[in-house]
């Protein structure tokens, strides 16, 4: 069924189609929409689930830890300063190996207190141990909630999937909502190996020394290197059934390309219609799309970029003091690969400021005419002059 | 910790902290050193209640529309659900927890719902027994109805004696209908009947029989009420026009033609002055033409001071009733024997009395004239005692004009009990059917020849049928106010004023004039549903829901036993085995039915 709606909705939409069982949230713009859906849906009777009202979003974590500790399928929404507020559980959620899935409407950080769109929340938990994919499209939305539950619970690991606030969050876009049945066949009831019952108790968390947590640890990583084939497994599998796929990573217009842009989210269409001009132009430029942020996946953007004279990253986030998170994942993936063409890191459309196509022209015209980047950051539209 | 272990494969280490073994082993109850205990505490309405119901308890029967069982557990202690919702002062209410959020329950009026709502239906209680004993009432009020019905319940046979041609007491003769439709008493007295007890009437102690003659009787009540109506002790008071309010009261209810001028003065504060004036409201009112007297109550101290019912006042004012505050006659005018108006004085409040309550003093040179044809002395009334001056009946003792008695009911004289308004000092029903109830069971103990002991005091309720629970009082701060929400206090409606005061008639009168009219059902659910069942589990689930070592098992599945209210410790079972002693259930529980015992106690 298709239906036009925000890329929140599409969010509870997938909550619901994935057969969440229990959902503790607290509401946070851009995101409250979507635990708004949710209840609205447990309400009419829609969706069978223990919506659990808490105070804080660390407390929505902690609930659905518990949750998810004792076997139940869990799921939360969150934003900006409520995913900052849940890193305690985020490394919680990773370590005890519960596949919660989570949604977070990217929002920039205050001060200056903003409620637009920004990678940064998300980014700063990269090394929680959580699995992420950022989304372009509502469609795009919908079906990595369902994706998400997929492979968090083949690998054990908690997941993030990543909209844009207000661009996605609150924006209506045609969604074809697939039917529960396919959905049920995609995705079977979740099967803890292990769960918290009164029945037969074990102690979950406990203190672990230095002779065994190392080998913890080891674990998770080997969790990680293995969701990068799981993940495009379940794309796959998700193709089968239900026609659409996204991939890990999405090679656009790659073919001689000599300037590779790299983009994530909502930013990816609006270069990709500006890439198709710059090709009628006659600029040999491609665009390679980032879906899955955590774990990395190397081995694919090695190849997607293995044919790129020149490569500019477009990171609508900073990590302070370095730079464009994008563009330092990318250069730590080249690294160690034969190939290793300049990268240019383009830093743009902070605290949700519109990122154009004459944004982004800019940008490819910026690369095709230097070399090498003059500086390691590369400022987009700053008014400091 | 020290330990190494090496693991063999990668698929052998584990992916996450977890014990392998089951924790059951771990014991953590040997970490207690507090227990958490299911104990069902007295609600304040329990404890406040002079006939001694389970409040608590039938508040939950008809949460759970159990009609019937809650006009049943009302009727283990008191035969009267139907006159007692409609004229009891409800003391149950005034120290009700909901109180704090939007007003006390409206106990009394759920009362009467049970009695109303089953009022075609009969008690399913009987006698198991019989026994020999004979048993002499001396007196149909409430103390001696409640007596006999408890002591016929008990198997034994129970003969009423009434002065009266008429069975009731003040409940027939002294309140007025508009308050207590004859129906209803009719009904709960048939009720006692249908028990094998038998109500002889006309038979006045000291005119129509002696104590002496009752030798075949192997015990006797006395409850023959106050009967004789307190003098104001000033000049005219013998005029004509000068009626005593109970006097008043009792020819309306007899049947019996009252006249009253067109002024009226009563004189008094307490509920037979306010049913006085408002009768003598009706009695001179004309269908056309209500209110076409005037009727004023003369009280010596202030409203603040009245012992009359406030509901009862409020009524009286609203239907036209007029009150002076700290006035008192002093002197009834006449002209040719007639009573024509009185001399008053206005009062001050100066220190308090023995009874707690300022003392009027009246006020040099305030004195001043109102008119009047009819005046009603309404100051109290007395024991009449004179059936006592003769013979061995002397050996049963008065003492400031009541009949002594202990904590037992018991007179002077072994064999013979008292009780109800002639020896105690109460003045209620509810009391009254107390002290009844009291006076059956000790008989009951008598006859069988136990020791008289175990009573409470005689201003504590006893049980007949005793609910177990521990007899400390919940108040609001033990409660968890977390889970209540203001919700406020349903009021019964009233039958418009100008229909109540539009004549006075004396057939088909509870059709027509009783001023309160009663929950409906949905009223009743909705005000018995605010009940905080203060004390006592009722299955709610929050200690299990918070144990955090899931030590807590519920026992009972719903549909709940009946009654509800009394598990009393028999919903949930605690583990402790495992529970650590947290006390969180006990912290959490809304109604403070878990209670916390030290598991050691500490030497030093």
């Amino acid at each position: 069924m298709e239906k036009v709606i925000m890329g929140n909705h599409a969010v509870s939409y997938g909550a619901k189609l994935a057969r969440a069982q229990v959902i503790a949230a607290y509401p946070i713009t851009p995101q409250t929409q979507i635990v708004e859906m949710l209840s609205e849906f447990w309400a009419e009777g829609l969706l069978d689930a223990k919506f659990i009202k808490v105070e804080s979003e660390h407390s929505a974590m902690a609930a659905c830890i518990g949750a998810s500790s004792a076997g139940a399928r869990a799921f939360t929404a969150t934003s900006g300063h409520g995913l900052a507020l849940m890193h305690e559980m985020l490394h919680w959620a990773a370590g005890a190996r519960l596949p919660i899935v989570m949604a977070n409407v990217n929002r920039a950080m205050g001060p200056g207190w903003s409620i637009w769109t920004e990678q940064t929340d998300s980014l700063a938990q990269r090394d929680t141990g959580w699995l992420q994919f950022y989304c372009e499209s509502n469609q795009e939305v919908l079906d990595s909630v369902i994706q998400a539950f997929k492979i968090a619970e083949q690998v054990l690991l908690p997941t993030m999937l990543v909209l844009d606030a207000f661009v996605l969050s609150h924006t209506q876009e045609p969604v074809d909502i697939p039917d529960q049945e396919l959905v049920d066949r995609y995705l079977p009831p979740y099967d803890a190996r292990y769960k918290l019952d009164p029945g037969d108790p074990h102690a979950f968390g406990a203190m672990v020394a230095p002779p065994h947590y190392m080998e913890l640890r080891y674990k998770i990583q080997k969790a990680m290197e293995e969701a990068v084939e799981v993940a495009r497994q379940a794309d796959g599998e998700f193709r089968e059934i239900f026609g659409r796929s996204y991939g890990l990573v999405e090679k656009y217009r790659l073919e001689d390309a000599e300037v590779v842009l790299v983009a994530s989210a909502t930013i990816t269409s609006t270069a990709r219609v500006v890439v198709d001009e710059l090709r009628e132009e006659g600029y040999k430029v491609g665009l390679l799309k980032v879906r899955m942020f955590r774990p990395f996946p190397t081995k694919d953007v090695r190849e997607a970029l293995a044919g790129a004279r020149k490569v500019a990253v477009i990171d609508r986030n900073i990590s302070f003091g370095h730079g464009g998170i994008f563009a330092e994942e990318i250069k730590s993936a080249l690294y160690n690969g034969s190939h290793r063409p300049p990268i240019f890191g383009f830093i743009i459309g902070l605290g949700g400021r519109d990122v154009t196509p004459a944004s982004i022209r800019g940008i490819a015209e910026y690369t095709f005419e230097h070399d090498t980047p003059e500086m390691e950051i590369i400022w987009r539209e700053v008014k400091n002059s | 910790m020290t330990e190494e272990i090496v693991f063999k494969t990668e698929a052998d280490m584990p992916y996450l902290p977890m014990s392998l073994g089951t924790t059951l082993v771990n014991k953590t109850g040997s970490w207690r050193y507090i227990r958490p205990l299911y104990v069902d505490k007295t609600p304040p309405c329990n404890h406040d209640c002079p006939a001694g119901e389970d409040i608590v308890g039938y508040l939950a029967l008809i949460e759970e529309g159990k009609y019937k069982e809650g006009w049943e557990l009302i009727m283990q202690e008191n035969p009267f659900p139907g006159v007692c919702g409609r004229v009891c002062p409800h003391p149950c209410e005034s120290e009700c927890n909901r109180r704090e959020l939007g007003g006390a329950i409206a106990i009394h009026t759920l009362e009467r719902f049970l009695a109303d709502h089953t009022a075609s239906q009969r008690p399913s209680v009987q006698a198991s027994k019989r026994y020999d004993a004979k048993i002499a009432i001396i007196g149909s009020g409430p103390a001696g109805l409640a007596c006999a019905y408890h002591l016929a319940l008990r198997g034994y046979p129970v003969t009423v004696f009434e002065a009266l041609p008429v069975v009731g007491g003040m409940m027939r003769v002294g309140i007025p209908e508009y308050r207590l439709p004859r129906e209803v008493l009719e009904r709960e007295i048939a009720d006692i009947e249908a028990l094998g007890v038998e109500i002889e009437t006309n038979m006045r102690l000291g005119d129509n029989f002696k104590l002496s003659d009752l030798e075949d009787y192997q015990a006797i009540f006395i409850a023959v009420g106050l009967q004789k109506s307190r003098k104001l002790n000033v000049p005219g008071e013998d005029a004509e026009g000068v009626i005593p309010g109970l006097e008043l009261l009792k020819r309306v209810n007899l049947g019996e033609e009252v006249q009253v001028g067109p002024s009226v003065a009563v004189i008094g504060g307490g509920n037979t002055a306010v049913d006085a004036a408002r009768s003598a409201l009706r009695l001179g009112s004309d269908v056309r033409e209500p209110r076409s007297n005037e009727v004023t109550i003369l009280y010596r101290r202030s409203r603040e001071e009245m012992p009359a019912i406030a509901g009862e006042i409020e009524e009286a004012l609203a239907e036209g009733v007029k009150i002076r505050y700290l006035s008192a006659p002093i002197e009834l005018l006449t002209e040719n024997g007639w009573v024509m108006g009185l001399k008053c004085v206005k009062m001050e409040l100066g220190e308090p009395d023995e009874s707690g309550r300022r003392r009027p003093m009246p006020i040099a040179g305030s004195e001043y004239a109102l008119k009047a044809d009819t005046v009603i002395p309404a100051i109290g009334q007395e024991a009449d005692t004179s059936f006592l001056e003769t013979g061995e009946q002397r050996l049963i003792e008065v003492r400031r004009g009541h009949i002594f008695i202990d904590a037992a009911g018991a007179t002077t004289r072994p064999g013979i009990f008292a009780g109800g308004d002639v020896a105690t000092p109460f003045g209620t029903v509810a009391h009254a059917v107390g002290s009844g109830k009291r006076a059956a069971l000790a008989i009951d103990k008598y006859l069988r020849g136990e020791e008289l002991s175990g009573f409470p005091p005689i201003d504590e309720a006893v049980h007949a049928v005793p609910k177990d629970m521990d007899p400390a009082i919940v108040r609001f701060d033990d409660l968890n106010p977390a889970y209540f929400e203001e919700i406020e206090r349903t009021e019964q409606p009233q039958r418009p004023i100008e229909e109540r005061v539009s004549g006075f008639e004396y057939f088909g009168w509870a059709q027509y004039g009783e001023v309160n009219l009663g929950f409906n059902e949905e009223e009743a659910q909705a005000e018995a549903e605010r009940c905080f069942n203060c004390g006592t589990c009722n299955l709610c689930d929050t200690c299990l829901i918070f144990c955090p070592d899931v030590a807590i098992a519920r026992l009972v599945a719903p549909p709940y036993p009946v009654p509800l209210a009394r598990l009393n410790g028999a919903g949930y079972e605690v583990n402790y085995d495992y529970c650590k002693g947290c006390g969180v259930c006990a912290e959490e529980c809304p109604r403070y039915a878990i209670s916390i015992e030290k598991e050691i106690k500490w030497k030093k």
